[in-house]
């Protein structure tokens, strides 16, 4: 329970909101060790555990329904105005955020099967060094962007949102350096694609984990800074 | 009758008005009255209330209050019972006089005419600044005399074929003509109670007013006669200035455009609905519509 969820004179509303900060952060955690499971089976060439995540991201649809669906009954049932309607919409389209993210780790293992499972052609590992070192970034942001929600921090949402900038130099580096790899080795094309997929999916994790913030500083300030810039959202919410 | 009249000197002061700065410092001291939050002016209106104050005796039960009521628009008034809402729409129309032990200061202005002017007839005055109660009170009269009865006293028709196009009118405007139209002569307290309801909105427009005050106008109406009404407020609010008090959330965020947060006989808090509850100025408004108040 927080500041935003208790208070209210009717106390199985606090549970019903208590409930849905639950979903947001058991969903949370599943996606983030989807995320690391993803980049573990690419490192350690697991097709098994590569399949085990695949799997495992129909555990995150369910939790997106279930939250879903509650979402719908507190509507129906309670009528939310103010910060309520805040934290359920902000949580509700972090839980869509939370729900892509796991889409984009699913994919991140589907690389390891194309690149190891039975006859497939695997990869020159220097092909792939960029990935965990952009997983590790996303994955940073995501935590964050999570903290921030949690604790109802606008100085930790605030910095996801800097980090952006952070990822968007580093994938420019790595697509730099893939293309010098593929100007030495034309023949690794199929793998620079492939590999490039990848790094668009851990971005758009990135992505994610910026709008999960962006969510949060809605459900704090009441303001929509979805598509504003850094200095304009740094000014809207006065830090 | 202990009503005081107070006149205003020169120009109107309103309380510091604190500018709601979109939830950013949510105003924390729940006992921090200093003003109001929001806006209390509007561009056009047709209502201007300042610095008013009212005493039930020695309970005072409105604090230096400024509103303004704009034309077309709705305005709905809430806050926990108690809180002065109702006490200050009836110092709009002055149905505060029939109260013995109260006593009103401040100004309070209808289209630029004092209220509480010593000369001013308050006939006229509650015709202008029409009523409708919590409970629907059709006199025991005939649907048609009903809504005929204010035109007649007030002289607004030369004959009785005026009459019966003003009934005709103001039964239409409420909803309820083609209802009604072959039973006119059949007694208004014979109607269900939306219905009742509606010849009392009905009789109110019949003598034209510039502002309709509603006080709780659906608190004893089912949800399908609540509809009704709130249809009809929509309807009503593109000719009236209507005030509305009420304790439904969202019938407040339905019909209103403007809402005003009454709490311990202050106004904490105004400004458009929708900006009131999505993210509120003033921590008491959100507690209160919220259900946090304790």
């Amino acid at each position: 329970m927080n500041e935003m969820t208790d208070g209210h004179t009717v106390t199985s509303y606090n549970d019903e909101l208590d409930q849905l900060n639950r979903y947001v952060m058991d969903m949370a955690r599943l996606v983030r060790r989807q995320i690391a499971d993803s980049i573990r089976t690419l490192e350690e060439e697991d097709v098994e555990g590569a399949k085990e995540v695949v799997v495992r991201d129909q555990e995150v649809d369910a939790i997106e329904l279930k939250a879903d669906d509650h979402i719908v009954h507190i509507i129906a049932k309670r009528q939310p105005v103010a910060r309520d309607l805040r934290e359920i919409m902000a949580a509700g389209k972090i839980i869509s955020d939370l729900e892509r993210i796991g889409d984009q780790a699913r994919r991140i293992a589907r690389l390891t099967l194309y690149f190891y499972e039975k006859d497939n052609s695997a990869p020159n590992y220097r092909l792939l060094s960029d990935i965990p070192k952009l997983a590790h970034l996303v994955d940073g942001m995501l935590e964050l962007a999570i903290s921030a929600f949690d604790r109802l921090d606008t100085g930790s949402a605030l910095d996801v949102i800097r980090k952006e900038a952070e990822l968007a130099e580093e994938m420019v580096a790595a697509q730099r350096r893939l293309s010098t790899y593929l100007m030495e080795d034309s023949r690794s094309i199929g793998h620079v694609v492939d590999i490039t997929l990848g790094l668009r999916a851990l971005e758009r994790i990135g992505g994610h984990a910026k709008y999960v913030a962006r969510h949060t500083i809605y459900l704090i300030k009441g303001k929509d800074v979805r598509h504003e810039p850094l200095e304009r959202v740094i000014a809207d919410v006065g830090h | 009758m202990h009503t005081t009249i107070q006149y205003m000197a020169a120009e109107n002061t309103l309380a510091p008005a604190v500018s709601g700065d979109g939830g950013q410092a949510l105003a924390e001291d729940s006992r921090d009255f200093a003003g109001t939050v929001g806006d209390v002016t509007v561009a056009n209106p047709a209502m201007t209330a300042r610095n008013v104050n009212v005493w039930y005796g020695e309970q005072q039960a409105i604090i230096d209050t400024s509103l303004d009521i704009g034309k077309s628009q709705v305005i709905s008034m809430i806050g926990p019972s108690g809180c002065g809402k109702s006490t200050f729409i009836r110092c709009l129309n002055r149905m505060n006089d029939t109260i013995d032990s109260c006593r009103v200061t401040g100004d309070i202005r209808l289209e630029g005419q004092n209220i509480y002017d010593k000369k001013l007839d308050v006939v006229p005055l509650r015709a202008q600044v029409g009523m409708v109660f919590q409970k629907p009170n059709p006199f025991p009269k005939s649907i048609y005399d009903n809504v005929a009865y204010g035109p007649r006293i007030h002289g607004l028709a030369e004959d009785k074929q005026g009459v019966d196009e003003i009934v005709e009118t103001s039964l239409s405007k409420a909803g309820l003509w083609d209802e009604v139209k072959d039973r006119l002569g059949e007694p208004g307290t014979g109607l269900s109670g939306g219905q009742q309801q509606r010849l009392c909105i009905a009789r109110t427009i019949a003598v034209s007013p510039e502002v309709i005050l509603m006080d709780e106008p659906c608190s004893a109406l089912d949800p399908i006669a609540t509809a009704t009404i709130e249809e009809l407020i929509d309807e009503l609010r593109q000719h009236y200035a209507i005030a509305i008090v009420t304790h439904s959330m969202q019938q407040a965020a339905r019909v209103s455009q403007r809402t005003a947060y009454f709490h311990l006989g202050r106004l904490i808090e105004v400004g458009a609905t929708d900006d009131i509850f999505t993210n509120p100025g003033h921590r008491l408004t959100e507690d209160y519509i919220t259900g946090r108040f304790g």
